[in-house]
Formats: C-alpha cells, structure tokens, sequence
C-alpha cells in the first residue's frame, strides 16, 4: 500500500535532551495507528512533528510524499490535528468555532453546515453548537476540536488523546466514528488507554525514550508470548513457605504475590493444574486466569526483562 | 467573519463600551485641559485642537485589546494562534490579516469616536483635512499594530506585558504630540520625540492641516518602516511557535 506518512532520520532535541532519536518509519494510508509508551517518552512530539506544530531538528517529514519543511502549505492542508489541551476560542460558540477554521480552510458555507451536522450528530454534539466553548465541559470541547478538523476534510488526522476527558458513551461514539473514517483517512493517535488501543489499532507503535520499541499489530506484538497466560490465586493464607513452594514449580515463570495473592505466568494453562495441585491443602479464596494483552507487554518491555 | 461574531455574540456591550469610550476621553482630557492650556501654541483653541490627538488616542484604545487577544491571550493560555497558525498560510499573511482586520476595527471605533466628538464641540476641520486625518490614522495604526504584535509575541508573562503595555499608553497619550505640543518640551527631548516612528503620523497631518502641504516621502518612508516591521513580526512568530 502507498505511504502516508514517511518520516526519515527524524530527530527532535529540547535543549540538550533528545526527545526523538532518529526515527524512520511508514504509516500506509488509511490505516488506523496508535502510539502508546509511558509519560514524557516522546510521543505528543511526535505528533506535534507529523501535524506541523513543531519542525524536526533533523531529519524529514513526508505526507503523501510531500516534504513537510519544503511543501509546508499543501501539507498542511492535508492534516486535522487534534492537540492534548484545548485550544477553542472561548469567547465563540462551539459552531463558529467550527465553522472559524472552516473559514480558514475555504471549506464552502454549505459544506461546511452538512459536514457540521453530519459530524455533530454523530458525536451527539448538536444540543451544545451554540454554547460557548467556555462553557461546556473539556469532553464535549474535545468533540468539538474533533469536528473542526474534520471539517476541513484532510487525509490525515492526528489525535493526542482522542477521546481525552469524554463519558463512556462520548467515547463510544468517537470511536465508531473513528473506525468509520478509517480507510477513507490516515488517523494516527496517541492514547495512555490502552483498552482502547488493544480494541482500535492496525499497528501499535510502543515508544520508549524518543525510540520505537516495538512496531505491529497486537497479535504479532504478543506473538512470542502469544502462548503465556497470566494466572492469579488468592489464598485464606499464603505464608512465606507455600510461597516459595508454589514460586518453586518449574513451569511457573515470574511469580510474585500481593498480600494473599500468588501471581504468576505460564506457557500452557496446565501450568494452572501443576500450582493447584501443590497447594491442594491450603484453602483458596478466588482464581484468575487472562491471556496476555498490551498492558503485560509494555509492564514486562520497560521493567527492561521479556516473560522469558 | 471572526470578530464580527464576537462583536455579535457580546453585541450591546461592546456598543455601550464604543459610545462610552469617546466621551469619557472628550470628557476627562478635553473639559480638564482646555483649562489649563487655553489654545495651542499656533494659537487653535484646544478644544478643537486636541480632536485629532484624541481620535487617535481612542483608535490606539480601541487596537490594544483586539491584539492583545489574538497574539498574547490566544497564544499562551488558550494556544488557539498555534491552531490558526496550522492553517495553509504563510505566517506573513496571517500577521497581515490580523494587522487588517484589527486595524480597521480600531479605524472604524476613530471615525465613530470622530463623528461623537463632534457633538461635542465646534468640529472646524474641512472634507481634506479630515481626509488627511484618517489616512495618517491608518498609517499610526499600522504602526501601533505592529508594536502591540511584537510586544504579544516577544512577552510571556502577563505582568511584564501589562506593565510594559502602561508604558506605552503613558508615552502614546503624553509623548506624542496628541494632547501636548512638542513646543512645551525641553528642545532635546522634543527632538527625541519628534523622532519617533509613532510619533510621526501625527505630526505629517499637522503638517497638512497648518501649511496644506503633505510630507508624501516621510509617509512612504514610515510605511515602508511598517512593512519591514511586519515581516520582522512574522519572523517572531516562527520563533515563537518554533515553525
């Protein structure tokens, strides 16, 4: 598939601190690409890099194919960006808001009205268009900051925390929305909701240190533990030598325990059966067993050791 | 379309402002100092004398927050200029169209301001001479523009940029010939001021309205100035916004 977005040795320094290290990767158009990594890793910058926000120390941005610093104004129009904080006008409605940008980007007042509703049903935001945007909560401000880029129709949208500050139904609903746009529109978002990434995502770029750590689809991230299960029991009383009777069954891999609870992974579910078995004369309170998903993953990637 | 709905959406407001404005200036600068300098020092009452001056101090008032707004609010509490500023354009044009757009306003809040003070008192300035006026109206307030701009973009705390922006007024409103002549200041420091960009608009319609001549050159010269002060402007803003 053809390229959206290209970067090339893209680097980004504040100060003396590198934020972004050299990074080249290809999103294809249309795919749905989420960033996730822990706090301060480099990921807003990233997006800050891809919308235009913030130029590259060095390095090369591509949209469509287009070089970002040398064809600033055809990139621009072909990228929404929606920041972390808001940034709505307050003294104007949510509408004019909308429609402001709407303006800026000679969006024709007819299109721009259908486009308004079509949108503003879609994320129940209709009953709020004429509030001021200082007004409404920071939710329905980021729906708003939503619709205003989508307003302009670009190919690429670039989402900080899309669905930030939003009630379950909001984010629902952005979310259908989102995966609607989907194939018609590049949309690469960053999200600290990993539950949202596991259930929104064609690729999982996982980001530590202005590096990328990890780059894929959930399941071929979670190939090589794709087997491992994680496994909890909770015991009336789990005194230091059942724990180290249990931690010492070969089979189970990184155990550790919470107050009465014996934590631990294996590779088959027998794993189960064999901890079971050696605790069969102590009382048990409660059982869990889960299959591994993204949080397992990045806990095992930054604590710097794999499950194996 | 921007400012027409903040003007909309705070309608009778900012009208009671508009007409407040004029009359609270005519009636604190005016009344007071027609007391105390009775005519000007070519012999004009002041009170038909300082008309202009304060057109051009109510038009400066009426600048002030349109930019302060766009360039200093917008940017650091609320980052809606970095938004715009993604917008297809170059940053030049959209300096320019905030310059425009709050430039007219602030023309369009003198002439208002022109036609109420009028009311007031025995407005003598002929169709030429008020054409005169306004056009080195525009050309102070395109300078002003960009001093507001640069001082929005350079300044980030709000107490530096408040105090620096009372300075300013203290020297717009005394130290450019709007209400005191530059005769009553020691010669040095007349020359000083005389010299001023901001100063000088004013002065190049004195200059029209005493001898009916037009300094065309010095007008060229200052917009020129303005302009290179424009693109100075713009290329703060890319700095500022790291573009």
């Amino acid at each position: 598939m053809e390229a959206s977005i290209t970067l090339k040795k893209v680097g980004k320094l504040i100060g003396d601190k590198t934020i972004l290290a050299g990074l080249s990767f290809g999103v294809e158009r249309g795919s749905l690409v989420a960033i996730v990594g822990v706090n301060d890793t480099g990921k807003s910058s990233l997006l800050k890099l891809l919308s235009g926000f913030e130029n590259p120390n060095y390095g090369q941005v591509f949209i469509h194919g287009l070089d970002m610093e040398k064809r600033r104004c055809e990139t621009r129009q072909l990228i929404g960006y929606v920041p972390h904080d808001n940034d709505l006008d307050p003294w104007l409605t949510l509408e004019q808001n909308i429609r402001f940008t709407a303006n800026l980007y000679k969006v024709g007042k007819a299109t721009a009205s259908s486009l308004i509703a079509k949108y503003s049903k879609a994320l129940g935001l209709s009953p709020y268009l004429n509030n001021y945007a200082m007004n409404v909560s920071n939710g329905t401000q980021k729906k708003t900051m939503l619709i205003r880029e989508l307003v302009h129709n670009p190919d690429v949208l670039i989402l900080d925390e899309p669905t930030g500050y939003m009630d379950a139904e909001s984010i629902r609903h952005t979310w259908d929305l989102l995966k609607e746009l989907k194939g018609d529109k590049t949309i690469i978002y960053v999200s600290n909701s990993l539950t949202e990434i596991e259930q929104a995502h064609d690729r999982i770029l996982v980001f530590h240190d202005g590096r990328i750590l990890m780059d894929g689809h959930l399941d071929k991230l979670l190939e090589s533990t794709l087997d491992y299960h994680q496994f909890q029991v909770e015991f009336i009383n789990l005194t230091d030598d059942l724990y180290k009777k249990l931690s010492n069954v070969a089979t189970v891999v990184s155990p550790n325990r919470l107050d009465n609870i014996f934590h631990f992974y294996g590779r088959t579910r027998t794993v189960f059966f064999d901890v079971i078995r050696a605790a069969s004369d102590e009382l048990m309170v409660d059982l869990n067993v889960k299959k591994l998903g993204l949080r397992d993953l990045l806990d095992s990637e930054f604590a710097g050791k794999g499950l194996d | 379309m921007r400012r027409i709905w903040l003007w909309q959406n705070r309608l009778l407001f900012s009208i009671v402002l508009l007409l407040a404005l004029p009359v609270l200036i005519y009636g604190l600068i005016s009344v007071s100092f027609k007391n105390i300098m009775v005519q000007s020092l070519s012999g004009v009452p002041f009170d038909i004398w300082v008309i202009p001056g304060l057109i051009f101090i109510i038009s400066s008032l009426g600048l002030f927050p349109l930019l302060y707004r766009d360039f200093f609010d917008l940017r650091i509490h609320r980052k809606v200029l970095v938004n715009v500023a993604l917008a297809p354009y170059r940053k030049r044009e959209l300096i320019g169209g905030y310059l425009c757009v709050a430039g007219i306003e602030a023309f369009l809040i003198g002439i208002i301001s022109l036609l109420i003070i009028s009311g007031f008192t025995a407005y003598s300035y002929s169709l030429l001479e008020s054409f005169a006026l306004l056009l080195c109206l525009v050309l102070y307030l395109f300078l002003l523009g960009n001093l507001f701009i640069s001082m929005g973009l350079l300044i980030d705390t709000v107490t530096t940029l408040f105090l620096m922006t009372a300075l300013n007024f203290i020297f717009l409103i005394f130290g450019n010939g709007f209400i005191i002549e530059f005769g009553f200041f020691p010669v040095n420091l007349a020359t000083f001021l005389k010299w001023l960009p901001l100063s000088i608009p004013f002065q190049i319609f004195q200059l029209f309205n005493q001898t009916g001549l037009m300094d065309w050159a010095l007008f060229a010269g200052l917009t020129i100035f303005g302009l290179l002060w424009t693109l100075a402007n713009t290329s703060i803003l890319k700095r500022k916004l790291q573009h």
